[in-house]
């Protein structure tokens, strides 16, 4: 039985729709991470599950009761938000004890709580200060304290990390990931961020206006997109995409032939299969697939050379119809800005959508 | 640079614009009557000269010797217990009889300035004194002297004393009355519109129901209706409520046979009523533009760990508001504080029971030229607003909410 279940779920302001019939499972104990692009619905989809927002149509049930009508505190979740939502006046202490006093639990009780979750996240040095006086960080382990204590079913998380500078932000999610071996507790993560979506992620839900477009195993997002939306958004850099149309399609149509501006392949496998034999298609193929080879059949002239360290991101044009592409790699290459170079690549990789 | 310049030459007019009736106003109620009467208040800064007069000693004083010596300012501070003079003895106004220098058998009536230093014949004897105020009277013998009576000029020292202060709050009752009654009134009339207005304005930002947007600008647009144009429905609404209460005293005690049962229609609780009522729009309007500028995550988050609106209201929205609830506090104390026309209309009638306003509108008639007293009591009724506000001024704490939402 499935710990978080949306059916239909639908969501409009106004006349505007923004969520269109989710339909999502998430197992107990499952890291799930809602991705997308902003405005894709992604966050309005946790408020609705967090019952911040009421739903238009469909059913929302979490840990077998239906709670379409419970209010946010009945639901069994807590939430952290992005901008921490700490209560200024209050010290850590008792902004983590808010819910529980609400609650009417005892006083020794809520104290035991407390100190263990502000073990588990390292900070009890910090229980008698104020929000103003801690760190970004800091501020962020309180929020993620607050949600702990109240031993929910479902940990929320709305994009918590996008506050915190870049090397922060790092070792947070190394913490929200230990976190979540430690307690083993359902959380669902919305972020917009595809690197910290495929790290987190035991499962990963891409959205894009309000539908869902793939859910999955990341590695299953990253190596088998089901459409042009999730190849391109997963993975950085970003996929490569070249026009063309459909040369021969086979039997099983899972496979066809590609004809393109600038190069023609055979055998590869077709994600968007309703496509006929001379339809327009894209062959997709990521950065890291490409190879130098003499021999190849793709011609980039050097536009840009990024040294990254560890990788080197190179920003080519095709020699006959200028369409942009990007070429990564971790080998050290001696490269010069306007020198053409030829490129090929693992037919088995790439995909025609 | 030119605009800068000019805009801080207009700055400092507006505050000298602003500050110099208030030093007025505190110089003028810390004179003498007398100084009050004759010179303005911008003399008293700088030494003045001022002419005095003094008797060289007491009537009943005997006195039998040929040289008298004094000190003119002892002579002078001997009546006076608040404003001691002191300064430099200028000259003294020399007026008597001397001989004629053409007609040694007749006198003169001679008028004339003596400087320091200078010898003068004051009865027989040669009067001489000095700056510091010492002066000797010596005759060629024995003889019997009666006080003289000599008007002297002095360089007069700037001197201040809080006399009006104490003969308006120890010596008389109305201030102290009229302070206790203004604090009656504002005290309530300040607490209860805030808190009616903070639970409304919580409704106005925060809770959903039909019709809120437009009910919230029907309460805005009541700030336009001005007070005067109620008085008459809201006195004839408080007669009426006034003979239902004294209906109800008959009905549930035994007042008449005791005493009456007459309630005043006009009394501190109408008072209260009306600052209340006409104190909402403006509270509620500035209330919740401030609370519904409080992050809604805050909010969000005590929704989840299962506040009910009651309790965010008290434990998040008022401990944040403080300082939206402090600023209008001192607008709400300083409106009533200064309040005339609807205490005059609306307040109890009793002299006792009279307002701060009132009492000084009163006192313009009985002390109108008694400035000093007018202008102590104009001080007393300042200081308090002022006090008030700084009390409050520490609430002003900004980034009361920093530390909630980033960048807060």
């Amino acid at each position: 039985m499935a710990q978080v279940e949306l059916r239909n779920v639908n969501k409009s302001f106004g006349k505007t729709n923004v969520i269109h019939n989710v339909n999502l499972e998430i197992e107990k104990g499952e890291f799930v991470v809602f991705v997308g692009p902003s405005g894709c619905g992604k966050s309005t989809l946790l408020r609705l599950i967090a019952g911040l927002e009421t739903l238009s149509n469909g059913e929302i049930v979490i840990a077998d009761k239906l709670v379409k009508d419970l209010p946010p505190s009945k639901r069994g979740i807590a939430m952290v938000f992005q901008s921490y939502a700490l209560y200024p006046h209050m010290t850590v202490f008792n902004n983590m004890a808010f819910s529980l006093n609400l609650q009417g639990m005892n006083k020794t009780e809520i104290k035991q709580r407390v100190n263990s979750a502000a073990k588990i996240l390292q900070m009890e040095h910090l229980l008698e200060r104020r929000p103003a006086a801690l760190s970004g960080g800091q501020r962020q382990r309180v929020a993620i304290g607050r949600a702990i204590v109240r031993n929910p079913e479902v940990f929320l998380f709305d994009e918590p990390l996008s506050n915190l500078d870049a090397a922060l932000r790092h070792d947070t999610r190394v913490e929200i990931a230990k976190l979540h071996n430690q307690l083993g507790v359902t959380t669902i993560y919305v972020t917009h961020d595809q690197v910290e979506a495929m790290t987190l992620a035991d499962k990963i839900v891409v959205l894009k206006d309000g539908e869902v477009m793939q859910a999955g195993a990341p590695m299953d997002l990253f190596n088998n997109p089901a459409n042009e939306f999730v190849a391109e958004f997963l993975g950085s850099p970003k996929m490569n995409f070249f026009n063309g149309i459909i040369a021969f399609k086979n039997a099983g149509a899972s496979k066809a032939d590609f004809e393109g501006e600038n190069f023609e392949i055979k055998n590869i496998k077709l994600v968007s299969q309703q496509k006929e034999r001379s339809d327009f298609v894209r062959l997709g193929v990521r950065p890291q697939h490409l190879q130098i080879d003499p021999k190849g059949i793709i011609h980039g002239k050097i536009m840009l050379i990024e040294k990254l360290g560890v990788e080197t991101i190179v920003e080519l044009i095709t020699v006959k119809d200028k369409t942009p592409f990007r070429f990564a790699t971790q080998k050290m290459l001696e490269l010069k800005i306007g020198q053409v170079v030829t490129f090929s690549f693992d037919p088995s990789k790439v995909h025609l959508f | 640079m030119v605009n800068r310049t000019l805009s801080n030459v207009v700055l400092g007019l507006i505050v000298i614009i602003w500050v110099v009736p208030f030093i007025a106003l505190v110089t003028t109620s810390l004179r003498s009557e007398m100084a009050t009467k004759t010179s303005g208040f911008w003399t008293s800064f700088t030494p003045t000269i001022l002419g005095h007069r003094f008797s060289t000693h007491d009537k009943n004083q005997e006195l039998k010797s040929d040289q008298l010596s004094g000190n003119i300012f002892k002579r002078i501070n001997k009546e006076q217990d608040w404003f001691p003079v002191s300064g430099m003895v200028e000259s003294i106004m020399f007026k008597g009889r001397v001989p004629d220098p053409n007609n040694p058998e007749k006198t003169v009536l001679q008028k004339k300035l003596v400087p320091v230093g200078e010898v003068m014949k004051v009865r027989g004897g040669n009067f001489i004194f000095e700056e510091n105020g010492d002066f000797i009277w010596t005759f060629p013998k024995d003889s019997k002297l009666k006080p003289k009576k000599l008007d002297v000029f002095i360089n007069q020292d700037p001197v201040f004393a809080p006399e009006a202060y104490v003969e308006v709050l120890i010596d008389n009752e109305n201030v102290p009355n009229a302070l206790i009654s203004s604090f009656i009134v504002t005290i309530p009339a300040t607490i209860i519109p805030i808190t009616i207005a903070a639970f409304a304005a919580y409704a106005f930002a925060w809770m959903r129901f039909p019709g809120r947007d437009w009910i919230f600008i029907g309460v805005v647009t009541l700030m336009i209706v001005p007070t005067q144009l109620a008085f008459l429905p809201i006195l004839q609404g408080f007669n009426g409520l006034a003979t239902w209460m004294m209906a109800l005293q008959e009905l549930l005690t035994d007042c008449e046979a005791k005493d009456s049962c007459s309630v005043p229609s006009k009394s501190f609780a109408s008072l209260w009523i009306t600052h209340t009522a006409f104190g909402q729009p403006l509270a509620i309007y500035l209330l919740r533009n401030y609370i519904v500028g409080l992050p809604k995550e805050l909010l969000e988050s005590a929704r989840i760990d299962g506040a009910s609106h009651m309790q965010i209201f008290l434990k998040i929205i008022m401990p944040l508001s403080v300082p939206a609830l402090a600023s209008f506090a001192i607008f709400q104390f300083l409106w009533i504080w200064n309040d005339l026309l609807v205490a005059l209309y609306i307040g109890p009638s009793s002299s006792d029971e009279r307002v701060f306003p009132i009492l000084l509108e009163q006192q313009l008639g009985t002390f109108g030229d008694q400035l000093h007293l007018l202008n102590a009591s104009a001080v007393i009724s300042m200081v308090i607003p002022v006090i008030v506000f700084l009390a409050m001024q520490r609430y002003f704490i900004r980034g009361l909410l920093a530390g909630s939402v980033k960048g807060g």
